[in-house]
């Protein structure tokens, strides 16, 4: 007992800065050498005042999330291909899944709460912190040092986190999770789903969106996006833009065929909205739709 | 029943909306003549050469040299390269080719003196040409600039849908964030900037390599990035993009499918047409010319 309770006194400050806090706290802890690669140049920090001299153009992308400030260390071989290791404070694991969730498109690395890795790119989120390690030169030669780095990092980044509660009300039945994004405004919905060339949903850093896509084992597929407002009255003006600009045709039910595209929907229950996208069946639209009213029994 | 508002419906709708073709945009030319042949349609130039890119992906600059010469003359319909930069800017302007510094997919060097070294060649004095990208604003020869020379590479974006010729000017802003908003719906105003106004003689989309889509923290991936070996000319900025979006459109829909092909809503494309009155967006109003190797154009 003596000893456990001297082991906190010893760690007590260690497991503070590795459960979070200012990233650059974190610099001292990762190597400064993976494998041919060499830390080079000095560590850089970046809040959201900042970020744009960091992003040439895109950090609106981190801005629409609830992003605190990123880390920044540079890499280099005796070839002068270079790696990036970018650690962002999401402030939140909800806001840390989401913009992970945003860009998926290549295979599971294995690494921190999710992750994908492919030629040039690594990058996965754990707790409240978002990773992205990017190559400049020889993609193939720094895989393994991209991989080793990404696993060197994800153990500072503990404890891990909850995904946004959002994306327990998307029914489970042939839901193909590594496709699911969380967002808040149109910036990303634009990105990952197009819509309409408006914001006619009236996205905005206060609502919370997911986007999912469904494969039932039945053949059914179709396409889900959840909204939630800051209240009641917000999404039912919401679902009347809906159904004006892009679903003017829409039946009582707020449905219509869309085309050789399947069905379109959309619904509210209090402040949340259900807007289906290329469903194939009326009746697959509306049991979509219906995930608002809470988790599937 | 009606269908939904597609990305490609989008496209033709933000087309066919068009009110007229360029006012301000093709009619420059220094030394008072039309530069583009039928006043109806704005010309734009699409040239490629196989060997502009070697094995490496390394530039071919005295290929590239060439390849803007025939773009810039049969852009203005003149025999002589030189003639037709003499058709574009007088010996007593001062130019300013805004450039593009993104370190992932900047403008490339040999673009950039090639446009140098004809401007010298139409009697431009050197130190009256200067080249620059984030401090135009306040670079002394930008604020005197008589004339502008927009040269950037044509790439995806996260917030506008497409980087071209239109966005490059976003360093002329006073708040560039202040034009980050509903896709970058606003870039055909900064045209209208008193800085900029009538100033561009001419724009020069590089799609030697151009980027069709943008993946991780700065929007880049070297995978999302082919050899093109084209440049796409014109002396209107709008109908430049409207050419270049085609091309990153095409090249999307064979790598990302039919869901994927138009980028996130290129509003601003259509918008510097319709609202700003900076040029033409519409497909029937222009013309596009083919020079050089047409395999796999795509457009």
């Amino acid at each position: 007992m003596r000893l456990a309770r001297s082991l906190m006194v010893l760690f007590a400050p260690l497991m503070i800065v590795l459960a979070g806090g200012p990233v650059e706290k974190l610099g001292p802890q990762i190597p400064k050498q993976v494998l041919d690669w060499k830390a080079s140049g000095p560590d850089r920090v970046f809040d959201r005042k900042t970020l744009y001299d960091y992003m040439d153009g895109g950090a609106e992308v981190y801005l629409a999330f609830d992003f605190r400030e990123v880390f920044v260390r540079a890499y280099a071989d005796a070839e002068e291909n270079e790696l990036t290791l970018d650690i962002y404070d999401m402030g939140s694991p909800a806001e840390a899944f989401g913009i992970f969730s945003c860009d998926r498109q290549d295979p599971e690395a294995g690494i921190g709460q999710g992750s994908e890795y492919g030629p040039g790119l690594l990058r996965f989120w754990r707790g409240s912190h978002f990773v992205s390690i990017t190559v400049s030169g020889n993609e193939d030669k720094a895989e393994q040092a991209v991989l080793a780095l990404g696993k060197a990092v994800a153990p500072l980044l503990g404890p891990d986190g909850a995904p946004p509660e959002m994306v327990k009300l998307l029914p489970a039945e042939g839901l193909r999770a590594a496709k699911t994004a969380y967002f808040h405004d149109n910036v990303h919905l634009g990105n990952r789903y197009f819509v309409s060339s408006e914001n006619v949903l009236d996205l905005d850093p206060r609502t919370e969106c997911v986007f999912a896509e469904y494969a039932a084992a039945s053949g059914d597929s179709g396409k889900l996006l959840l909204v939630r407002y800051p209240d009641a009255g917000r999404a039912s003006a919401a679902a009347a833009s809906f159904l004006k600009s892009v679903l003017p045709a829409a039946d009582a039910d707020g449905a219509a065929r869309t085309g050789d595209k399947g069905w379109s929907m959309v619904t509210t229950h209090g402040a949340v909205l259900a807007a289906v996208f290329e469903a194939t069946s009326k009746d697959f639209a509306a049991r979509l739709a219906a995930s608002i009213t809470g988790p599937p029994k | 029943m009606t269908s939904p508002l597609t990305r490609r419906d989008f496209i033709r709708g933000t087309a066919a909306a068009v009110l007229g073709a360029s006012a301000a945009f093709g009619r420059t030319a220094a030394d008072g003549q039309t530069a583009a042949a039928p006043a109806a349609k704005t010309r734009v130039v699409l040239v490629r050469h196989p060997d502009a890119l070697d094995a490496g992906s390394a530039f071919n600059e005295p290929v590239i040299r060439q390849m803007l010469d025939e773009a810039v003359a049969k852009l203005l319909d003149r025999s002589d390269p030189v003639e037709a930069f003499k058709g574009l800017v007088k010996p007593d302007d001062v130019v300013g080719i805004k450039t593009n510094v993104w370190s992932f997919l900047p403008t490339p060097a040999p673009v950039e003196r090639a446009i140098k070294s004809r401007l010298m060649d139409a009697g431009v004095d050197e130190k009256n040409i200067g080249l620059d990208d984030h401090t135009v604003r306040t670079n002394p020869l930008f604020v005197k600039a008589t004339a502008l020379i927009n040269v950037r590479p044509v790439r995806t974006h996260y917030l506008a849908g497409m980087s071209g010729c239109l966005k490059n000017y976003i360093m002329f802003a006073e708040s560039q964030p202040a034009h980050h908003p509903d896709s970058c719906a606003s870039l055909g105003s900064l045209f209208l900037l008193p800085q900029v106004k009538g100033k561009t003689r001419l724009n020069v989309l590089c799609a030697l390599t151009p980027q069709f889509h943008g993946r991780g923290p700065h929007n880049f991936s070297r995978r999302y990035v082919w050899n093109y070996k084209g440049l796409i000319v014109g002396l209107d900025p709008v109908a430049v993009d409207a050419v270049g979006l085609r091309l990153i459109t095409a090249k999307r829909r064979i790598e990302l499918g039919p869901d994927q092909e138009v980028p996130p809503v290129p509003k601003h494309i259509g918008l510097a047409d319709t609202k700003y009155g900076v040029g033409t967006a519409d497909p029937a109003k222009i013309e596009l010319v083919k020079l050089g190797w047409l395999d796999d154009v795509l457009i």
